[in-house]
């Protein structure tokens, strides 16, 4: 069958260029970057490099305060406190309570509570630590301007940390559509039933999708079953 | 080694301003130039001049009536920066000179250029113009101050022939000697020095051979060393009292360079220093700066007060700027070679802390503990401590690592302030009751329940054993 041989010929051509990785970028792969794992496999599954990225910001909107937004973060957290590194709060809108903290693994010596009175200085305070040892920084801000968030992204690749913004959703705006900003992952997050739904609006490097994590720890075993 | 500042009656008044400037002395038609800044030299004014010429030339010229006290301030905390180089230093204070005995410094330092060049940059980093003259016998090294060309003399058995080619001009006599010297027509220290002494004493007093003899090194020339106090404190008065910030710093950075010198040459540090802003009728502006680790370096500190000063509301003018550092601590190995990666980490971050508590406030920047209480809102505390995890010590429950407890309860990651609920959400599980604290007069009896919000959020409530109100105290974030 002559026709088959000849069309065999470019088929292999285009094998070679497909083989070659360098030359070639796949839609559905991921790209390599620093990241550390989130400690929930499912998510770290959807996420380049396989967790959370490290030199990089990440914006965190839940759709309302209590629904596991902090749970989310703090496996990654207490690796970081197990190896001694620092993690820090800055204005955060509650007390952190520390008898669940410490509950949670998390070393209490690792871990700095920041109360600035102006968003802007607990953005600035959030930059410094960033740059100069901190492991990871929690920022609560009410910024918007593409500026502070760029300057954020700035501070966490210089340190190379951990930058996790949390920021309010907007009011009256549809789930999902939140401004434009130079973050390297941004996630909505949304109650689920026995846990949470986290919706990865934008990341980089990777298709956006959206995962369903199990919250265990001390909710779900005061709930028993009635949650789970 | 001898440093002479030329300029030292201005440059002791530091006033950052790059106006034209001039320090006079005398009284009436007495009344001269005795230094100028360096504006004031770049528009033709010079030392001598008197007063009125000068101000043909520059009107704008601002004038400043000579402050001795000034001078001896500037010159000792000089002397007290420049212990970092040599332990022996004393001061001249009419010749506005320095001598560091440096012989026993070169070894350490490097060698003698090496030495010198650390000194001229640290001397123009403090805003000091200065001559340096090197040679075996203090009097030698002052002449040779003021003849920057004639390069270093190491040996005695040099330094008659090195002295011999300079003119009289320079030499430590009063001035009607140098006349009567110059009159006779004697014009070099070579010829000088070739005049029987005898004769000389009969001519000009028993002065002028003794410092002949001390100038060669025949007779020994000591000088009161200069004495290193216990708690460091300078004070410095501006020229015109200031409201600018940035009018501040200057001095400011000065004060701190010399405190870096003192304390280097204590191998001292420090975790406290106060400086003080005095006004002409407000009472002082105090800022206390207290650092985590010990530190000396200027830069440092400069950048931890800069902070503070810019948060400080000035209610008047600052006319006089003091610091005052009392307690003294050992420095930690925290000199750049000697770092280890660990260490410097812990450096950098305590400096960082600093940082933030200079600009937030010292409140700001906290740690939690936890204490050992039933009642949820006295379970925890804010940590006052340093910044180091603190030393397993018993006793204290507020360390920083959690005893291995699996028993404790479960909590919510956010704690609330107790708030009225008006509407009860969903409830799960059993409640857990918690009574504590009657011994208090707090008596407290709350059934804790977990709810849900219809939103989703995951409430922490309880219900009041007494008023059997709601309130929300906790969110599992």
């Amino acid at each position: 069958m002559p026709s088959l041989t000849h069309a065999s010929r470019p088929a292999a051509a285009l094998d070679r260029v497909l083989r070659d990785e360098r030359r070639i970028w796949r839609g559905r792969e991921m790209a390599r970057v620093p990241a550390r794992a989130t400690g929930f496999a499912a998510l770290d599954a959807c996420l380049p490099g396989g967790g959370w990225p490290v030199g990089a910001l990440t914006e965190i909107v839940p759709a309302c305060d209590g629904l596991g937004e902090l749970s989310l973060v703090l496996p990654a957290l207490r690796s970081l406190c197990e190896a001694g590194r620092a993690v820090a709060l800055v204005n955060p809108p509650y007390t952190p309570y520390a008898p669940a903290l410490a509950k949670a693994g998390l070393s209490l010596d690792s871990l700095l509570w920041v109360h600035a009175v102006r968003d802007e200085e607990g953005r600035w305070a959030a930059e410094q630590l960033l740059r100069e040892g901190a492991a990871a920084v929690l920022l609560w801000s009410s910024a918007r301007e593409e500026r502070a968030l760029r300057r954020l992204q700035l501070a966490a690749e210089a340190g190379r940390a951990c930058a996790f913004l949390y920021r309010r959703r907007p009011e009256g705006r549809p789930q999902g559509r939140i401004e434009p900003s130079p973050a390297a992952l941004r996630v909505a997050l949304y109650p689920a039933e026995g846990g949470l739904r986290v919706e990865l609006v934008k990341i980089r490097g990777a298709p956006a999708s959206q995962v369903a994590l199990p919250l265990g720890g001390s909710f779900a075993r005061r709930c028993g079953a009635c949650c789970g | 080694m001898s440093l002479l500042l030329p300029h030292l009656p201005i440059e002791a008044r530091p006033a950052g301003t790059a106006d034209p400037a001039a320090v006079t002395d005398g009284a009436g038609a007495h009344r001269r130039l005795i230094a100028c800044n360096e504006p004031a030299l770049r528009a033709g004014i010079s030392a001598g001049m008197d007063v009125p010429s000068a101000l043909m030339r520059v009107p704008m010229l601002r004038l400043l009536p000579r402050s001795q006290a000034d001078e001896r301030r500037a010159l000792h905390a000089l002397a007290g920066w420049a212990q970092q180089f040599t332990a022996t230093v004393s001061v001249d204070l009419l010749r506005w000179t320095l001598w560091l005995e440096i012989g026993a410094s070169l070894g350490y330092f490097g060698g003698l250029d090496a030495l010198r060049s650390a000194i001229d940059a640290g001397l123009a980093q403090l805003g000091y113009t200065a001559r340096t003259g090197i040679a075996p016998t203090p009097e030698a090294a002052a002449l040779l101050a003021a003849h920057p060309e004639v390069p270093a003399v190491l040996t005695l058995k040099a330094l008659r022939a090195r002295l011999s080619p300079l003119a009289l001009t320079h030499l430590a006599v009063d001035a009607r000697t140098l006349k009567a010297l110059q009159a006779s027509g004697i014009r070099t220290c070579g010829e000088l020095l070739q005049l029987p002494p005898p004769a000389l004493a009969r001519r000009f007093g028993a002065a002028l051979p003794q410092y002949l003899r001390r100038l060669l090194g025949e007779e020994s020339d000591p000088r009161p060393r200069h004495t290193v106090p216990e708690a460091y404190r300078r004070r410095c008065g501006l020229p015109e009292p200031v409201d600018a910030l940035e009018a501040l710093l200057f001095p400011l950075r000065r004060l701190l360079l010399e405190l870096e010198g003192w304390l280097r040459g204590r191998d001292a540090a420090l975790q406290r220093l106060t400086v003080t802003l005095a006004h002409r009728s407000m009472p002082d502006t105090q800022l206390e700066l207290i650092t985590s680790s010990p530190q000396r370096e200027a830069v440092r500190l400069f950048a931890l007060l800069r902070e503070k000063l810019e948060r400080t509301m000035l209610h008047e003018p600052v006319s006089e700027l003091r610091i005052a550092a009392t307690e003294l601590v050992a420095p930690q190995a925290l000199q750049g070679d000697f770092f280890d990666d660990r260490a410097r980490r812990q450096h950098d971050w305590s400096a960082l802390l600093d940082k933030l508590r200079a600009r937030l406030g010292s409140e700001a920047v906290r740690r939690l503990g936890l204490r050992d209480d039933h009642r949820p809102e006295h379970a925890w505390c804010i940590r006052t401590e340093d910044d180091r995890p603190p030393a397993n010590e018993g006793g204290s429950n507020e360390g920083g690592s959690y005893p291995d407890r699996p028993d404790s309860p479960d909590r919510p990651l956010w704690l609330l302030e107790p708030t009225p609920i008006a509407r009860l959400p969903k409830l799960f599980g059993a409640p857990e009751r918690i009574e504590a604290g009657w011994w208090a007069g707090e008596d407290t009896s709350r059934d804790y329940y977990v709810a849900r919000t219809p939103e989703g959020a995951r409430w922490w409530i309880y219900r009041d054993g007494r008023t059997g109100k709601w309130f929300l105290q906790g969110l599992w974030a």
